[in-house]
């Protein structure tokens, strides 16, 4: 009873595009795609909701294949945000939702509700075109949700957003997994991630690196991190002489350190304490998402390796 | 291809929403008055020809200087100069027959601009033929001087016959039969009326040439709009390739019938006011209003203009589907287009030879039927048979640009890039659902 990804392979002419892609993301989930840009993530959104064919491979829904699910179970949020430019927005809206097999009137209550609760109840009669980005975006969230699927694919959903409307999206997200839906969605954000999601996978060219609960990504890296912070005295530049121990962020709340396996991580409380420091904060804490990510995909590649559609807004 | 079982209600929802965006545009409401207003005033070429043929009007003086004139010389000259039979309303030429009067003042009359010419009619001593003069400012060798000229002669002709004991009447040939050609062909019709018909089967052929050029555009362009502003990806998960691409068509097409249900319209409603404004321009009634338009050809033109954009559609579609922005449409669609031109130039140059074999035979092919077979039609050269079979015929090839569109549509709305060949096309289509 979950959305499986069982092997999946997909090539773009000499660009191997997923390489034997296996996920599971459980029922009621919110789950986080990671990766560089061209890892993969929008082809595999794609082949979920059968927009694109995989060379091999399957997908399931609760045990169904893809291809014979109804389609009204997916919601799909693209990452080229599109929308008709001249079409009114609550038309499209109610439009899109028809498509889907919603009533018109049913649509157009929603569609007003979720107008409101994005504090944008104005612009159900406004073109598309008039409406700002981020605007944009909200609107796409309610074409994605509004006939009630049972599944979110969101490909970049936080991008271009103000935190303002970051925020108000976060709670439509909780809103939807309190309502039983199950949540996937690809973003460059680690805190999005963190503060978010339940599972991650990693995508590197094609390959997923890693992937599970966050918490045990987190702790599968084998690695030690320590949050220091004392009063007074922001210069710790001795903790990085400590045997063992390198400095991998410098903050003026508080200093983050890497210690090896082999070191206890106590070492670096005892040496504080020794140096007569007054210890505000001490923290033994998994690896940031971040760190994993860096450790996994290494440098970020910068050659754009994209698939995904590229073009202009008319 | 499950989607063929799931077409509907979608691809209603889509050619509704196709339809409302495509009337509601500037370039749909001004395309359609332009058009309207074109075919409203072909409807009334045979007022402006006979208005034109009426407009001229030359009055003569005569003066009979020669004594002796038969007696129905006055009656005979105005007839040869006004024609047997003249269906114009106002005669050409208007005659005062001075008889032997005044010289002085019929001159005056003609300097003060009473008159155009003046006729004096004489005797030549010797011959005692009767001898012309014409005081006049009109060109010597124009057509009405000529025609004046001939008139005289038949004045000359009467006079030397009177003299010598007969008349004109008596040895003129009566009757004079007229039998047509082909006796099935129907009594021929006037020039106006032929002007008038050639006119409107042209522009019946300009407009289905108009018509797929037009409507088949904006089908490429709503396919290649929908990729661009990447709505494609949103429709793509709400329907099926299948759905996306009968609701363009169907939508598109709507619109395009509307659009010729508005010029229509507008030639029916001219063909009705001919006589009215012939009344009007003219003082008098034409003939029959709808001598012009043949019932049978409106018929075959809605026809051929139903199936003949719908075939051209879903290749426009096909091909639309390939481009990932507005400004490579008229590339991508640029062979299409060549093959439409051919099409529209048979048939114009076709209307000339309608009884050529190419003519024939390319009026049963599906790309160049709509305008062939809608020559043929509006000539009358073409029988029930032939026509039934050009449509069979399309009927076919619009099945075959189903399937074919649909598949590389399907293929082709997710490739997005650069310009997409042919090979990679096939072999999309082999994949996609």
């Amino acid at each position: 009873m979950s959305l499986v990804i069982d092997s999946v392979y997909k090539r773009f002419g000499d660009v191997q595009a997923l390489d034997d892609v296996s996920l599971e993301i459980k029922p009621g989930e919110v789950f986080g795609f990671l990766g560089a840009n061209g890892a993969g993530k929008t082809t595999a959104m794609r082949i979920v909701l059968d927009i694109l064919r995989p060379d091999s491979g399957t997908i399931s829904w609760n045990g169904r294949l893809n291809t014979e699910v109804p389609r009204d179970t997916w919601g799909y949020l693209p990452e080229e945000r599109g929308l008709y430019a001249k079409m009114k927005v609550l038309e499209q809206l109610v439009f899109f939702a028809k498509l889907h097999g919603v009533a018109p009137r049913k649509a157009e209550q929603d569609t007003r509700d979720w107008l409101e609760r994005f504090r944008i109840p104005e612009y159900a009669d406004k073109r598309a075109e008039e409406l700002s980005k981020g605007n944009q975006q909200k609107i796409q969230f309610i074409a994605a949700i509004l006939h009630d699927p049972q599944v979110l694919l969101m490909d970049e959903p936080f991008t271009g957003l103000d935190p303002v409307n970051a925020a108000l999206l976060k709670e439509a997200f909780q809103e939807m997994k309190e309502r039983g839906k199950t949540l996937l969605f690809s973003t460059h954000q680690m805190d999005t991630v963190e503060e978010l999601c339940e599972s991650i996978a990693i995508l590197d060219r094609g390959r997923v690196v890693v992937g599970g609960t966050v918490r045990d990504v987190r702790r599968s890296t084998g690695r030690q991190v320590v949050r220091l912070a004392v009063e007074g005295d922001s210069d710790i530049d001795w903790l990085g002489t400590l045997n063992g121990v390198s400095v991998t962020r410098r903050g003026q709340d508080y200093t983050e350190a890497e210690v090896a396996r082999s070191q206890d991580p106590a070492t670096v409380l005892q040496a504080a304490l020794a140096r007569g420091c007054t210890i505000r904060q001490f923290e033994i804490a998994d690896p940031s998402l971040e760190q994993i990510f860096i450790e996994h995909v290494g440098q970020i590649d910068t050659s754009e390796r994209t698939l995904a559609p590229r073009g202009t807004y008319p | 291809m499950n989607g063929w079982r799931t077409l509907f209600p979608n691809a209603w929802y889509i050619s509704a929403h196709e339809f409302r965006s495509r009337a509601r545009s500037r370039s749909f409401i001004i395309g359609t008055v332009i058009l309207a207003v074109i075919a409203f005033a072909a409807t009334q070429a045979p007022v402006l020809i006979d208005f034109a043929m009426s407009t001229s009007q030359t009055r003569i003086e005569v003066l009979v200087s020669a004594s002796g004139l038969p007696s129905d010389s006055q009656a005979l000259l105005a007839g040869k100069l006004n024609g047997q039979a003249s269906s114009a309303s106002q005669p050409a030429f208007v005659l005062s027959w001075l008889g032997s009067g005044d010289l002085k003042s019929a001159q005056q009359a003609l300097e003060q601009g009473k008159f155009d010419a003046l006729l004096i009619v004489d005797r030549d001593p010797a011959s005692q033929n009767l001898a012309f003069t014409l005081q006049t400012d009109l060109t010597s060798d124009g057509q009405v001087v000529g025609t004046i000229n001939q008139a005289a002669d038949w004045l000359a002709l009467d006079d030397g016959l009177a003299r010598a004991g007969t008349s004109i009447g008596a040895v003129q040939a009566t009757p004079f039969a007229v039998v047509p050609v082909n006796p099935s062909a129907g009594p021929a019709k006037n020039v106006s009326q032929e002007v008038s018909t050639s006119l409107l089967s042209t522009g019946l052929i300009v407009l289905i040439f108009m018509a797929i050029v037009t409507y088949g555009m904006w089908v490429a362009m709503s396919v290649a709009e929908e990729k661009g502003s990447r709505v494609m990806e949103l429709m793509l998960n709400a329907t099926t390739p299948l759905q996306m691409l009968a609701g363009k068509v169907i939508g598109n097409g709507a619109a395009g019938l509307t659009q010729y249900g508005i010029v229509l319209a507008a030639v029916v409603g001219g063909l009705l006011a001919q006589g009215p404004i012939h009344q009007m321009v003219l003082g008098s009634g034409s003939g029959a209003p709808f001598g012009g338009l043949d019932p049978v050809v409106l018929a075959a033109f809605a026809v051929l203009f139903v199936l003949g954009f719908l075939f051209y559609s879903l290749l426009y579609a096909a091909l639309g589907s390939l481009v990932s922005r507005q400004e490579d449409v008229q590339s991508a669609t640029s062979p299409l287009m060549m093959l439409i031109f051919v099409g529209y130039f048979m048939s114009i140059f076709g209307l000339q030879a309608i009884d050529a074999t190419w003519v024939k035979v390319a009026s049963f092919v599906p790309f160049f039927s709509p305008y062939l077979m809608l020559a043929r039609v509006s000539a009358g050269h073409v029988a029930l048979w032939e026509f039934a079979l050009a449509v069979a015929f399309l009927l076919a090839g619009i099945a075959v640009a189903l399937v074919a569109a649909a598949r590389i549509y399907s293929a082709g709305v997710l490739l997005y890039g650069q310009r997409v060949g042919l090979r990679q096309v096939l072999k999309a289509a082999r994949v996609s659902r």
